[in-house]
């Protein structure tokens, strides 16, 4: 498949990534319209997930789910068996389903990178976290200047389960990603770490859902990025206490360091509580790099400019540190190599000698 | 006398709305050990931050040199490549930066210190064995999560990167159990050995003080310096506290 296909027929994903409760319509911050490709799969034969995932609800929606399944060669099962301890971690595909049994542990890597085939690409995971169950998720968005990524998970936790989830959107032109968490469970648990880089035109639409419905949850969302140049992003996060969810607690705090003034830089905090036992909170701060960090850095030789350039690199150490595989470690050097250039891009993996050996 | 190195001369400086050092002058010869002391909100730690650059504080008379120049309207940054360096008494936490990409980038833009990425790894590797640190804190988040006297570690292993010709150590030894205590003391002596760099210790406590020899110790009260002597006025300050200067306020006690 050429770039510049002609070809190909095309979808419009129409108001997708929305929150559960739309309000403040006039910020225009509930949702974004995508233009992808859509082939169509006549005659093949396609190995779909088991029904049990069909009832997840997902972080992008229910049309990005179909179309990414239409799209999709065959779905990805993976099962872990309770009690498992699963190392290696779980490459997610196109369209990827992992039951998590009672008790298991298991690592999912989302990984996007450079294509050099189409401008677009995609991800579907689907997670259910049984009962005591530890799950990871790492996803990386490392793709080309000039392409557009979505990203779509659905997650559910059991009683007790424990989710963390870490995101680094390094800079696509597009970076479209839902997450939405399940905490159906008693006692269950969700962390998310976000972390985002959008320069130049790039557009960042973000929407992170957590519905808490078991007793004694926990959930902990924490989101912090770089915006440069004509950067758009806008994030929405929604913490649902669902009635019933009595004892639970929920924490968002994003921290956005705007490194220009034609950034459009939109976030949409929501708690919604349909319970009275419960604690919810947000806190957004804008330029979260407050003076006394530019200071304390500042005592250390840097100017403001070299402590916001210190920023943007650690976003890219910090994805290298978390990659669990030398392929990640590659995709996310190759994009810090574009981002930082190849000395300072190259640095870390010097190093700490991680391994970065490219995929053939 | 240009053979000082700093030379704080009837500074007065404070925040916006609130005065807070009055008319100090203070001057630490190169390779020479100082000892600042005075009771908890007399100005030292400002002192410490005016002489680093702080902007949230102004400067409204006097001035500081450093090594021979005018550092006064000088930014923090360029005072720190001229070889200034204050530890802080409450170190920043700074999420989102991993500590080996914060340590790497304040190294590096110093020409006399750079270095392979190899070779630094294995310089800040020694540094830590040396301060009991473990290997893990690398990957970590600059002072995030990190306990107090961890901390305190954090801000010795920068200042032995570093090698300032003065370092400023704010209350370094506050909150710290006896072994990091003596992990922290050895750490100043190794600084002191390196670089032959001069030393402005704050502290409330003389324990860090036994394997310095100081040559000077000054005392400050309602940000005002009250009294000067050899370091045996320390220990006179450990048996009468600080209540005769506060009599002498403004008074020179020597
Ligand atoms: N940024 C600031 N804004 C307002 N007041 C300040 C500021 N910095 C210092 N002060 C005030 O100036 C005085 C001196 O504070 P400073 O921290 O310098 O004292 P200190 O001698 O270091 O005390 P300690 O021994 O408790 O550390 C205090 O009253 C303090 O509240
Ligand atoms: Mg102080």
């Amino acid at each position: 498949m050429a770039t510049a296909t002609t070809a190909t027929p095309e979808l419009k994903l129409e108001r997708v990534n929305t929150p559960p409760a739309q309000t403040w319509n006039y910020l225009r911050a509930n949702d974004i319209t995508l233009t992808v490709p859509s082939e169509s799969r006549k005659g093949d034969v396609y190995f779909a997930l088991p029904r049990l995932f069909e009832g997840i609800e997902c972080g992008m929606g229910p049309d990005v789910t179909a179309w990414i399944e239409s799209q999709a060669a065959d779905a990805q099962y993976v099962e872990v068996r309770a009690g498992e301890r699963r190392i290696e971690p779980i490459i997610a595909t196109m369209d990827t389903g992992v039951m998590v049994r009672t008790g298991a542990e298991a690592t999912i890597v989302v990984c996007a990178d450079a294509q050099a085939t189409s401008r677009t690409s995609a991800a579907l995971v689907r997670v259910i976290a049984e009962k005591g169950a530890r799950v990871r998720v790492l996803e990386f968005v490392a793709t080309g200047d000039d392409q557009q990524h979505l990203e779509s998970v659905g997650i559910t936790a059991d009683e007790g389960a424990r989710v963390e989830v870490r995101q680094y959107f390094l800079g696509a032109h597009t970076t479209a990603a839902g997450l939405s968490c399940a905490l159906n469970g008693a006692d269950a648990r969700f962390d998310l770490t976000c972390r985002y880089l959008g320069t130049d035109d790039q557009r960042l639409d973000i929407n992170h859902v957590v519905r808490m419905r078991g007793r004694n949850g926990r959930s902990d969302l924490r989101e912090s990025g770089v915006l440069d140049g004509r950067a758009r992003k806008t994030l929405r996060a929604t913490i649902d206490l669902v009635h019933g969810s009595s004892g639970s607690e929920g924490a968002e705090l994003e921290n956005v360091l705007v490194l220009s003034d034609d950034v459009v830089n939109k976030t949409m905090p929501v708690i919604l509580c349909d319970e009275d036992d419960v604690a919810g909170n947000h806190g957004a701060t804008i330029g979260s790099v407050g003076p006394e960090q530019i200071q304390y850095l500042a005592d250390r030789g840097l100017s403001q400019e070299e402590a916001e350039a210190l920023y943007v690199r650690a976003l890219f150490d910090e994805a290298l540190i978390c990659a669990p595989t030398a392929a990640v470690r590659a995709a996310v050097l190759a994009r810090a190599q574009t981002v930082l250039g190849t000395e300072v891009a190259g640095d870390l993996v010097d190093a700490l000698q991680l391994d970065t050996e490219d995929r053939a | 006398m240009s053979d000082q190195l700093l030379r704080v001369s009837g500074l007065c400086a404070g925040t916006e709305d609130k005065p807070i050092l009055h008319d100090v002058s203070l001057s630490v010869g190169a390779g020479q050990t100082h000892v600042l002391m005075g009771p908890n909100g007399a100005g030292k730690s400002t002192l410490g931050h005016v002489i680093m650059g702080d902007p949230a504080y102004q400067v409204t008379s006097g001035t500081i040199e450093f090594d021979g120049a005018d550092v006064t309207d000088d930014s923090a940054d360029k005072r720190s490549l001229a070889g200034i360096f204050l530890s802080y008494q409450a170190p920043v936490e700074v999420p989102g930066v991993p500590l080996y990409s914060y340590l790497r980038t304040i190294t590096q833009k110093r020409p006399e210190l750079k270095m392979t990425a190899r070779k630094f790894r294995d310089r800040v590797g020694q540094i830590a064995d040396q301060l009991d640190m473990g290997s893990s804190f690398l990957t970590r988040e600059l002072n995030v999560g990190f306990s107090g006297g961890e901390k305190k570690k954090i801000e010795m292993l920068q200042l032995l990167l570093l090698r300032p010709k003065l370092a400023i150590l704010d209350e370094t030894d506050s909150g710290l159990d006896v072994d990091a205590l003596s992990v922290v003391s050895r750490g100043i002596e190794a600084y002191r050995q390196a670089c032959d760099g001069a030393l402005l210790v704050i502290t409330h406590n003389t324990r860090i003080l036994e394997r310095l020899s100081v040559d000077r110790t000054h005392v400050m009260v309602q940000g005002k310096l009250v009294a000067e002597g050899p370091a045996s006025l320390i220990d006179d300050i450990d048996a009468h506290g600080f209540e005769q200067f506060e009599h002498a306020k403004g008074g020179d006690a020597q």
